[in-house]
């Protein structure tokens, strides 16, 4: 749940890359580090990682400034994938505005891919977000592996639920800016019901796209 | 120990914000800046977000002195006592990484601290939940040994009342029987004495002609025409078989009397061959065209319920005459030896199958058709031999017969 801070004039809004262990939920994060440039980006701060997994979580701080003067901070999240780590992905997704589901392309991971999205939707109940409302992008990550489902496959799986799919490579970054800018343009709908982001704060999607975004928006 | 842990620990939102104090905590500001200030040779001022001096010392200059910000917000400032950009930036730089070391420590001890308290939260959910569980299992344990003992007695009465019920159809058997007994010598006593009535009329008649003072000849005339010799023989024998008649049946009484006992409570030494005999003559009439044969030895007096044993006895002569369908021969045998005494009952009827041998002493369990038999028969016997501290032994070959055999341990009188 996004939080305006009337005072400090500040909205700061949560989302979330959740998915299976090694599904490359920080990869996304890296590489949008790399290729976002919105007004204001902070460093990349990795919580705990051993042997390269996440243990907590890592987080990237974006935001930038409205015309009304507002602060719309955005803060990126991973999750750790592993089964072991749930308390710490209940708390990093308490209050998510937004959620991208990394699933891991590869045949093999069907079954992970199922159980980790089954734990965001059980979480999200146990945190108190009403998951059918919930912002939310589905990601088919490592589109660069051989032996990976096909695009018909996912289609048959995935039309006729809410979410929209993006593949991507987020090793090579392909994929990677158009899930966040789904996810963003969706969000966008949720705070401007909120907060009167166009009518209060003079921006409309295609200005809080680009600020965030800076020359990817779509 | 209970509630939630968050009313005993500080809780911090893992979003929340932190300010240029809360930042600082656990770094020593002071020294910082006076490492600051040997290494420049200047003063610095260190402002919070609002400007107030957080350390260092107040600078008159109207100088702002470079931003200090974390996570993309300024959170205050740092000023150099010369106004200098650059130095300002360059300590600014210093102060954040410092700062950005104490941020990431917060937020990770934040989430951890969360995720202890998730945990323990859940520990304790299912620590209620358990107990909870405990306390309707002991409930349940509670409400289940009052049910058992309400069933024990509901089942304690239903046996109770077979009990009787089975107790009142041997009664029933036995009177119908002693019925049989008694009409026999009944009827003939009773044409017996009608005859005789008429034998005493001729003889009042003969009395009265006697009386008139009549002569030998009419005397001797009218005993030949009345068969006088033959009424006077007649008579005695009626008499005589009347006797004997009246004889049986004070017998069939007495033996009777003996059984009724069985409603006797309590022990009494007595001989266990006199209520073998006693029972006998009693299931005789059971007994059809099959035989009842006594091979009794001299037994010691035993103190027993010799209603209730001889209650056994009688149920067990009867199932062997009922099992042979009235042919046969049923062997009643005592013994005594050491200090057990015992008693064999044995047929030589179709003896009893082995898929129902194990089972002849369960309560309700019977071979006989709805309504013949209530099942408790053997299981009473059992019971009653086992009141006696003895034992009821089986032993049956298909096609030969059954015998059963009592065992009572002789307690020698005080």
């Amino acid at each position: 749940m996004a939080e305006l801070d009337e005072k400090k004039l500040k909205l700061t809004v949560k989302l979330v890359y959740y998915g299976p262990a090694l599904s490359g939920k920080t990869t996304n994060l890296i590489r949008l580090h790399d290729v976002l440039s919105p007004e204001l980006k902070g460093e990349m701060m990795t919580l705990e990682t051993q042997n390269d997994r996440t243990l907590f979580f890592d987080l990237l701080p974006v935001g930038f400034r409205a015309p009304s003067g507002l602060l719309i901070k955005f803060k990126l999240y991973t999750v750790p994938g592993q089964v072991a780590h749930d308390s710490t992905r209940k708390a990093v997704l308490s209050r998510a505005d937004g959620v991208v589901f990394v699933a891991d392309s590869q045949s093999t991971q069907g079954v992970n891919n199922a159980e980790s999205f089954n734990n965001l939707a059980e979480n999200a109940q146990r945190v108190g977000l009403d998951f059918d409302r919930l912002p939310l992008v589905v990601q088919f990550n490592k589109r660069d592996m051989p032996n990976i489902v096909s695009e018909e496959e996912v289609e048959k799986r995935w039309s006729r639920t809410p979410w929209k799919v993006v593949y991507s490579s987020a090793l090579s970054g392909m994929g990677v800016g158009e899930t966040f800018n789904e996810l963003l343009r969706i969000v966008y709908a949720d705070l401007n019901d909120k907060y009167a982001l166009l009518s209060d704060h003079g921006t409309n999607e295609a200005l809080f796209l680009e600020s965030v975004m800076g020359g990817l928006s779509e | 120990m209970s509630g939630n842990i968050s009313e005993r620990l500080p809780q911090i939102d893992l979003d929340h914000s932190f300010d240029l104090e809360e930042l600082l905590s656990g770094v020593d500001v002071d020294k910082l800046l006076r490492s600051l200030g040997v290494l420049t040779g200047l003063e610095f001022a260190l402002l919070n977000e609002g400007d107030d001096l957080v350390a260092g010392k107040v600078l008159d200059g109207t100088d702002k002195g470079a931003p200090i910000s974390v996570d993309l917000e300024p959170i205050g400032s740092i000023c150099a006592s010369t106004a200098s950009a650059e130095i300002n930036n360059a300590a600014a730089v210093l102060f954040m990484a410092i700062l950005k070391c104490n941020y990431r420590y917060k937020i990770a001890s934040e989430m951890h601290l969360r995720i202890v308290q998730a945990d323990y939260d859940e520990l304790q959910r299912r620590h209620d939940e358990l107990k909870e569980s405990e306390r309707k299992y002991r409930e349940l344990s509670d409400s289940l040994e009052r049910r058992v003992a309400e069933q024990v007695d509901t089942i304690e009465n239903a046996q109770r009342q077979l009990y009787q019920a089975e107790k009142m159809a041997s009664v029933g058997q036995l009177a119908s029987g002693v019925a049989h007994e008694i009409n026999t010598p009944i009827g003939f006593i009773q044409s017996n004495m009608s005859t005789a009535q008429g034998y005493v009329e001729k003889l009042q008649n003969y009395a009265a002609l006697l009386k008139s003072k009549a002569t030998y000849e009419e005397l001797s005339a009218e005993w030949s025409q009345q068969d006088m010799d033959y009424v006077v023989e007649d008579f005695a024998l009626l008499v005589k078989e009347s006797l004997d008649g009246s004889r049986r049946v004070a017998k069939i009484v007495g033996d009777l009397k003996g059984f009724s006992r069985a409603d006797s409570i309590g022990k009494e030494y007595a001989d266990l061959n006199e209520v073998l005999r006693k029972v006998c003559s009693v299931a005789k009439p059971k007994m059809g065209s099959g035989e009842l044969k006594l091979k009794l030895q001299p037994v010691p007096s035993v103190l027993c319920d010799a209603g209730a044993l001889g209650q056994v006895f009688l149920n067990l002569i009867i199932n062997a005459a009922q099992a042979m369908d009235g042919i046969g021969c049923i062997d009643i045998a005592s013994s005594s030896q050491n200090s057990e005494l015992q008693v064999n009952i044995k047929d030589n009827g179709p003896g009893i199958p082995e898929d129902v041998l194990p089972r002849i002493f369960d309560p309700f369990f019977t071979t006989k058709d709805v309504g013949v038999g209530t099942g408790l028969g053997l299981t009473v016997c059992n019971d009653v031999v086992k009141s006696h501290g003895g034992k009821l032994l089986v032993d049956s070959v298909v096609g030969s017969g059954t015998t059963f055999t009592i065992v009572i341990p002789l307690i020698k009188a005080a």
